[in-house]
């Protein structure tokens, strides 16, 4: 697994702007871990469908998907999110999207001990904890 | 073998109050509980795995290996699932049961949910019945669990709970900014409010202090013990009275009946250092206290060639009506911020709904809600036409989650009985017992009413001026989960009930059932008080007339 590629697929779920993106709070030491542990089973899954990513950027565009620009990134992973792909899957696009994006959010808004959530930025962010509270 | 003058099964809301009850009668209690006792550190603040969001695993138990259910979709394909998934109906398994990580809500029921059947008829498809006992035979334990565990709340303000002899022995939580808008909105509907009544000392109480407004209180342990639940309050004082033994991690197998069919004892797994050890125990009197879906689940497997289909299941009643409670959710986007990071956060409640709704039947209490940590708020709370992804999902989060007010409640179950407790003799969990299956749906009655409440919970947030508004809407279900209740119904009739009015099972004279299980119906109130009351009562029956 590619991991320009889950940077920058975690980058558009959750972007950076004045607070850190997933990939800068985290996200992609949440992701190993949890597909190591609690998702060992479904690592598998969860590989073939950052291929999969990986394989549509080229199907449309002919770039590597963190090369391409953001517009571009961004109707390539709705394209997958509605099972609307151009290169061929191994498995459910629509599926491993929904589980991406869940467990992205798993690893930006829950708590640091998770390996994500670093400096608990996105609690900070919403508000759920006072900057002087933690 | 040890003889003991009683055995309670199950250490949770019920349970510690009848083991409690019977030991500071004088009474030789054995009290059989199958988690362990959890600290506040092995409960935890796992955002991802607790009691309210559990994606993972649960912090107070059951492991999620070697405790399956089977679960059965209303198309009828059955799946294995484990504690952490929706559909195992799963409450804690820990020393306190489910008292160790609940949000407390200290609710009595209305006159009305005792005479559902009499008030609105009984609609096709449904087991509606009255209970035995009317309101009035319950007021005076549900003001000894108020007073006994410790309730915080006015008394005097909420409409259907008046008159009472005693208000609540603790002042109630303090409003905050939801809390204002929410009572100025109410005041203009015409709607009365109420502080939300909880078993949490807002002052210290009982030799425990109070709450310090920290953010995790449904689903976590208290940092401070100022959450009251039978680990803190009757447990220990059953243990003072030095006639309180206490199994924890405990399983119980069956119950064992004698050549006449007569219960005698429990058989009853422990493990230590990775074995497992079988062992009995007798007593004059066995309480199953394990919560709806494992009394159910431990009296049907408690098979013998005199009772072949479970103990006080001749008419096969036992496990059925499994109730709980639909939650419409509502939420809306205040122009202000309305969070200010002190829990609990569930502050202010209308029972305006309960009853006398055009063309319902039943209906709910109303309430705020405790916080929601940003993963929970992020699963639940978000407007169904924002994106799941992107800036504009990430934007929304920071912008609005201190914005948005959140309204929901329980909805009055109307039972089911194809919404069901049976045992699954082809799946067996770590023990080797066969698990709890679950199978059927609420009745579409229940859904109308949960449908009727969502209107009133957008309805509400409209009138506090919220600019945007949006809600969840249940569908036909299964109820059950925390406030899992009804499949051991009191009665006077064995073929449409399980127990008499005093939970004791049909056709024994010395095998109760006490705990969620005996709600003939459940409310439309979070149901712990009345499970607490109800024990206060039958343990209280059982120490002076049955033992």
């Amino acid at each position: 697994m590619n991991p320009e590629t889950l940077r920058a697929v975690v980058d558009c779920l959750i972007p950076p702007d004045d607070f850190p993106g997933a990939y800068d709070a985290g996200v992609c030491d949440y992701l190993k871990r949890l597909f190591r542990t609690d998702l060992a089973s479904r690592s598998g899954f969860f590989r073939a469908g950052i291929e999969g990513i990986e394989a549509e950027a080229l199907a449309r565009w002919d770039t590597a998907f963190a090369q391409l620009t953001p517009d571009q990134k961004i109707s390539t992973l709705a394209a997958i999110e509605t099972g609307d792909v151009k290169a061929t899957w191994s498995i459910s696009p629509s599926q491993f999207f929904e589980m991406l994006v869940n467990t992205t959010a798993e690893g930006f808004y829950s708590d640091p001990q998770q390996g994500g959530n670093r400096k608990a930025v996105s609690w900070v962010m919403t508000g759920f904890e006072d900057v002087s509270d933690s | 073998m040890n003889e003991y003058d009683a055995i309670v099964i199950g250490s949770g809301a019920a349970g510690g109050i009848v083991a409690c009850v019977l030991a500071e009668a004088g009474k030789h209690v054995l009290l059989l509980e199958r988690g362990p006792q959890l600290s506040f550190a092995e409960v935890g603040r796992d955002h991802l795995r607790n009691q309210r969001l559990a994606i993972y695993g649960h912090n107070a138990g059951p492991e999620p290996i070697g405790n399956p259910r089977v679960f059965v979709d209303p198309n009828g394909l059955s799946r294995i699932v484990k504690p952490y998934e929706l559909d195992y109906h799963n409450n804690a398994a820990c020393l306190g049961g489910g008292t160790r990580v609940y949000g407390a809500q200290a609710w009595r029921f209305h006159p009305d949910d005792f005479r559902m059947a009499t008030k609105y008829g009984v609609p096709e498809g449904s087991s509606l019945a009255d209970w035995p006992i009317p309101y009035e035979t319950l007021d005076p334990f549900y003001e000894r669990a108020e007073w006994e565990i410790g309730a915080a709340g006015d008394g005097n303000s909420i409409q259907h709970q008046i008159p009472r002899a005693r208000n609540y022995p603790l002042p109630p939580v303090p409003p905050n900014p939801q809390t204002v808008a929410l009572q100025n909105a109410a005041r203009q509907l015409g709607w009365v409010t109420s502080p939300v009544p909880l078993l949490i000392n807002t002052e210290p109480y009982q030799g425990r202090a109070s709450c310090i407004g920290c953010k995790y209180c449904v689903g976590f342990a208290c940092p401070t013990d100022a959450k009251s639940g039978s680990q803190n309050t009757v447990i220990p004082r059953a243990l003072a009275t030095g006639n309180c033994e206490l199994k924890t991690s405990t399983i119980v197998e069956s119950i064992e009946t004698d050549g006449r069919g007569n219960v005698t004892g429990v058989s009853y797994l422990v493990a230590s250092s990775g074995a497992t050890r079988r062992e009995t125990a007798r007593a004059r009197t066995i309480i199953v206290s394990a919560g709806a879906i494992e009394s159910a689940r431990l009296l049907l497997n408690s098979r013998s060639s005199f009772h072949p289909a479970g103990l006080g299941n001749e008419y096969d009643q036992v496990g059925r009506n499994l109730q709980g409670h639909l939650y419409p959710r509502a939420y809306g986007l205040a122009s202000d911020k309305v969070f200010n990071g002190i829990g609990p956060g569930v502050t202010i409640a209308t029972t305006q709904f309960n009853h006398d709704n055009p063309e319902i039947i039943g209906g709910g209490m109303l309430a705020d809600d405790f916080i929601k940590p940003p993963i929970d708020f992020w699963y639940d709370s978000l407007p169904p036409d924002l994106p799941r992804w992107g800036i504009e999902n990430k934007r929304f989060m920071r912008e609005n989650y201190t914005r948005v007010m959140h309204v929901r409640g329980p909805v009055q179950d109307i039972p089911n009985p194809e919404g069901r407790v049976t045992v699954d003799e082809n799946v067996r969990d770590r023990w080797g017992i066969p698990v709890a299956r679950l199978s059927g749906t609420t009745h579409p009655a229940t859904v109308a009413a949960a449908e009727f409440m969502r209107q009133r919970g957008e309805q509400w947030l409209r009138a506090s001026g919220c600019e945007k508004v949006w809600s969840t809407q249940p569908g036909l279900i299964l109820s059950g989960r925390q406030h899992q209740a009804g499949t051991c119904r009191m009665g006077s009739d064995p073929a449409t009930s399980v127990t008499d009015k005093w939970g004791r099972i049909h056709g024994h004279d010395n095998l109760f059932v006490v705990d969620g299980s005996l709600h003939v119906t459940n409310g439309g109130f979070n149901p712990v008080l009345t499970i607490m009351a109800l024990a206060f009562r039958s343990a209280e029956y059982i120490a002076h007339s049955v033992l």
